[in-house]
């Protein structure tokens, strides 16, 4: 540890050199700012593709269909599922998308019956703004995710099209679960009207189960109930559903994790480069300091609370601009009717600065070490 | 005005080899990743402009002027069409109307079977095992006028399917976009989709454009095997006829519902609709190499402030400010020059050509002439945005203050 009244002496050699502490500021908060970008990616694609336990919702959708123009199934599939063991809610829902490939403005319309998806979907959401009653009032109303809301600047009373349906937000929902902030909910035969031969005819069928073990055997049930149907199904969890949809889309976001470490090795390159250059223009000061009986040890630590001090200040930066472009920017990456939010939340500024420490430690490790070894008299004579 | 000789310049590169290794290193990466992104974002845009012919009409179901997966237009609307609008191109009494049917199902490939199985005995769902999970891919289904409205797509093996004979052609980049090697869609292997199998009997190319990564089979088979009996679009080429013809046509047949879009303006919309990954994939590219230009800042500070004495000298014996700025340049310069010509020797080796999987098909990163000439140019900036500013603070000092410096 570094007694705290040295603690204003790293600090000033810091500002002494104001245009490289800059420099080296700006270029952490740069590669922290990208590293934490990867971060929300990669948690926001576990966050909607890896199963959890206690989950309790099946996707029922065509066998071998991933796309949702594609998965047409008869609305009268519904009272078979509802008559399959282990089963307490069913709710048909007819998916239209602007467009069914990878973008980060894609509109989702969810066609659902209004008091099955009021009763099996209220505790997944809360209204921020508008009301229920509203909805249901409306032919063409839409309870709109406030992702969407905010990506397209809707509140309550405004008319939006897209995909050729123009439809009236009639609320905004506020949920914790990725896959309602990005859609917008209107009632199925308005949907199912507003396309051709789509009356009758669902995307996928939306299933709670009644107990978590019962996961998998329902889904099986359900599969083994329309095997020889004309349109047989294939039912998952919510999430491996959303994993497959979207396989592309994880694909991608596993590959960023490259850029992350690339960031990291920046920030590792950027904070060591500038400490070496410190530490060599400052030979002879430390000798100065050395003949004044600071020790190497603790000349050491000076400097590497000098080189984490650098790349904490630069985390911190990268990582809070990261937090409050993401957070005003709503993004989110949408495929096939699913949608996987880029999303975080303050634990990426701790994460951030945790890397920023390690790095910087790190970085300084090699200089600090090299300064604390070097003999008084060949410090004096170093330059 | 008296200029330091250009030797003096590639000379002091040598002073420092770990300090040019860093420089000439640090360029390449950073120049590398503009040079990735670059080529990304050309791959794409020429994908999708080289696809779009401004002869072609296709006509869409009203309200899916986005996306011509969700379209659904009546089965006759392209007889009804080539029957209707005067114009239209034709050879040989075969008018240029191709009617189509697009949709993206997911593909297995199952592994190869002993020689001598005839394609009938293979048609047994489930009966093996999928060597890989499936992968979607585009389906198309055409008839032979397909072949008239695209003639970017060129058969280069095998021939064209025959109808209710379970038989496709892939697109050059199709492996790619099912991430197989080529050898899996090779003639004679087969593909399955829905638990039926489909003989692969040929393979096209249409380099460049978004079909390269399709399988294409018949129009009737595919919309057997979807159950579908409505087709997704219809693709006219004109000929005496405008656009303003057809467009006036949907207008007064309301009973087909029918939108008109120039196929250039169709694929300049879905360009437009990945406008904000590709600023995504920009913005990532500006942030490195602004990242990269701040760390190089900060070493030529360090590297011009220990020659501030020598430089002192230099106006001393009567070279400019301006002379040694622009020395100081160039040796910059040569050192991030020569990371940006590495970098772009990888990209043609290794980057050019390869196939990115994205957002239902493929295309290849292109490093053209206008990438490389973007790398150069960052490459060169990179070294006179590092140099510069490090350059006038050590040219600003007076000569005695510089030459007494430590």
């Amino acid at each position: 540890m570094i007694p705290v009244r040295y603690v204003p002496l790293v600090v000033k050699q810091i500002v002494r050199h104001r245009t490289r502490s800059l420099l080296t500021l700006a270029g952490v908060a740069i590669a922290m700012f990208l590293f934490a970008g990867v971060q929300a990616m990669q948690s926001g694609t576990k966050r909607a593709t890896q199963t959890v336990a206690g989950e309790t919702e099946l996707v029922v959708y065509r066998k071998d269909r991933y796309c949702p123009f594609t998965s047409r199934m008869p609305q009268a599939y519904e009272e078979r599922i509802a008559r399959v063991p282990g089963v307490a809610s069913v709710v048909p829902m007819k998916i239209v998308v602007n467009n069914c490939r990878t973008g980060l403005d894609v509109v989702t319309f969810r066609g659902v019956p209004d008091e099955r998806f009021e009763r099996a979907y209220e505790s997944a959401f809360t209204l921020a703004a508008g009301s229920i009653a509203d909805w249901k009032r409306r032919g063409d109303g839409a309870l709109v995710g406030e992702a969407l809301a905010a990506r397209r600047r809707l509140r309550p009373g405004d008319r939006f099209d897209a995909a050729g349906i123009t439809v009236t937000v009639a609320g905004i929902l506020r949920s914790n679960q990725p896959e309602h902030r990005n859609v917008a909910y209107v009632h199925l035969d308005f949907l199912q009207r507003a396309g051709r031969r789509g009356v009758g005819v669902v995307t996928q069928f939306n299933v709670r189960v009644a107990d978590p073990a019962l996961l998998e055997s329902v889904a099986r049930a359900i599969d083994a109930e329309f095997a020889r149907d004309a349109d047989p199904t294939h039912t998952r969890s919510a999430r491996a559903f959303v994993a497959s949809a979207a396989a592309d889309v994880v694909e991608i976001v596993a590959f960023t994790r490259w850029l992350g470490w690339g960031c990291l090795v920046a920030v590792l390159a950027l904070v060591g480069n500038a400490i070496v250059m410190a530490v060599q223009d400052r030979i002879r000061e430390h000798a100065v300091l050395q003949t004044l009986g600071f020790g190497s040890g603790l000349i050491a630590r000076l400097i590497l609370l000098e080189s984490t001090l650098l790349a904490v200040g630069g985390g911190l930066i990268g990582s809070v601009l990261a937090l409050a472009a993401l957070r005003w920017g709503h993004f989110s990456l949408s495929v096939e009717g699913t949608s996987i939010p880029i999303d975080t939340d303050l634990g990426v500024i701790g994460w951030g600065l945790l890397c920023s420490v390690l790095l910087g430690a790190f970085a300084g490790a090699w200089p600090a070490w090299q300064a604390s070894r070097r003999e008084i008299v060949e410090c004096f004579r170093a330059i | 005005m008296k200029w330091l000789p250009f030797e003096y310049a590639v000379r002091n590169l040598g002073r420092s080899r770990p300090r040019l290794a860093a420089s000439v290193l640090g360029s390449a990466l950073v120049v590398l990743l503009v040079l990735a992104s670059s080529a990304f974002v050309r791959g794409m845009e020429h994908s999708l402009t080289l696809r779009g012919s401004h002869e072609n009409v296709i006509l869409l179901g009203a309200g899916s002027e986005d996306s011509v997966e969700r379209s659904q237009v009546e089965s006759g609307a392209g007889a009804v069409v080539a029957a209707a609008i005067p114009g239209i191109r034709s050879r040989l009494g075969v008018a240029y109307v191709s009617p189509e049917v697009h949709v993206a199902l997911a593909v297995d490939v199952p592994a190869r079977e002993p020689v001598g199985q005839s394609a009938a005995t293979r048609t047994r769902p489930g009966a093996e095992p999928p060597a890989a999970p499936p992968t979607t891919a585009l389906f198309r289904g055409v008839t032979p006028a397909a072949f008239l409205v695209h003639p970017q797509v060129r058969i280069v093996e095998g021939r064209a399917p025959r109808p209710a004979a379970g038989e496709v052609i892939v697109g050059g980049m199709a492996a790619a976009r099912l991430g197989r090697a080529a050898a899996e869609l090779a003639v004679g292997r087969a593909l399955r989709v829905d638990g039926q199998d489909w003989t692969i009997v040929g393979r096209f190319e249409a380099p460049g454009t978004v079909m390269d990564a399709e399988i294409w089979c018949p129009l009737s088979d595919l919309q057997v095997a979807t159950r579908r009996d409505s087709l997704s679009c219809v693709v006219l080429t004109l000929d005496n006829a405008e656009f303003a013809d057809v467009d006036a046509f949907c207008k007064q047949r309301l009973d087909l519902e029918l939108v008109a879009l120039r196929e250039s303006d169709y694929y300049a919309k879905l360009l437009d609709f990945y406008r904000p990954i590709r600023a995504l994939v920009w913005a990532t590219a500006a942030l490195v190499a602004l990242g990269g230009a701040l760390g190089g800042l900060n070493t030529m500070y360090a590297a011009f402030a220990s020659r501030v004495r020598e430089l002192a000298t230099l106006q001393t014996l009567g070279y400019s400010r301006r002379a040694i700025a622009l020395s100081l340049t160039q040796e910059a310069v040569l050192a991030t020059a020569a990371g940006a010509l590495i970098a772009a020797a990888l990209a043609v080796t290794a980057l050019d050509g390869l196939a990115v999987r994205f957002s239902m098909g493929a295309f290849g990163l292109r490093v053209d002439a206008t990438v490389i000439a973007i790398a150069l140019l960052a490459g060169v900036a990179l070294g006179v945005i590092g140099a510069i500013p490090p350059a006038w603070r050590c040219l600003r000092m007076p000569v005695p203050a510089a030459l007494r410096a430590a």
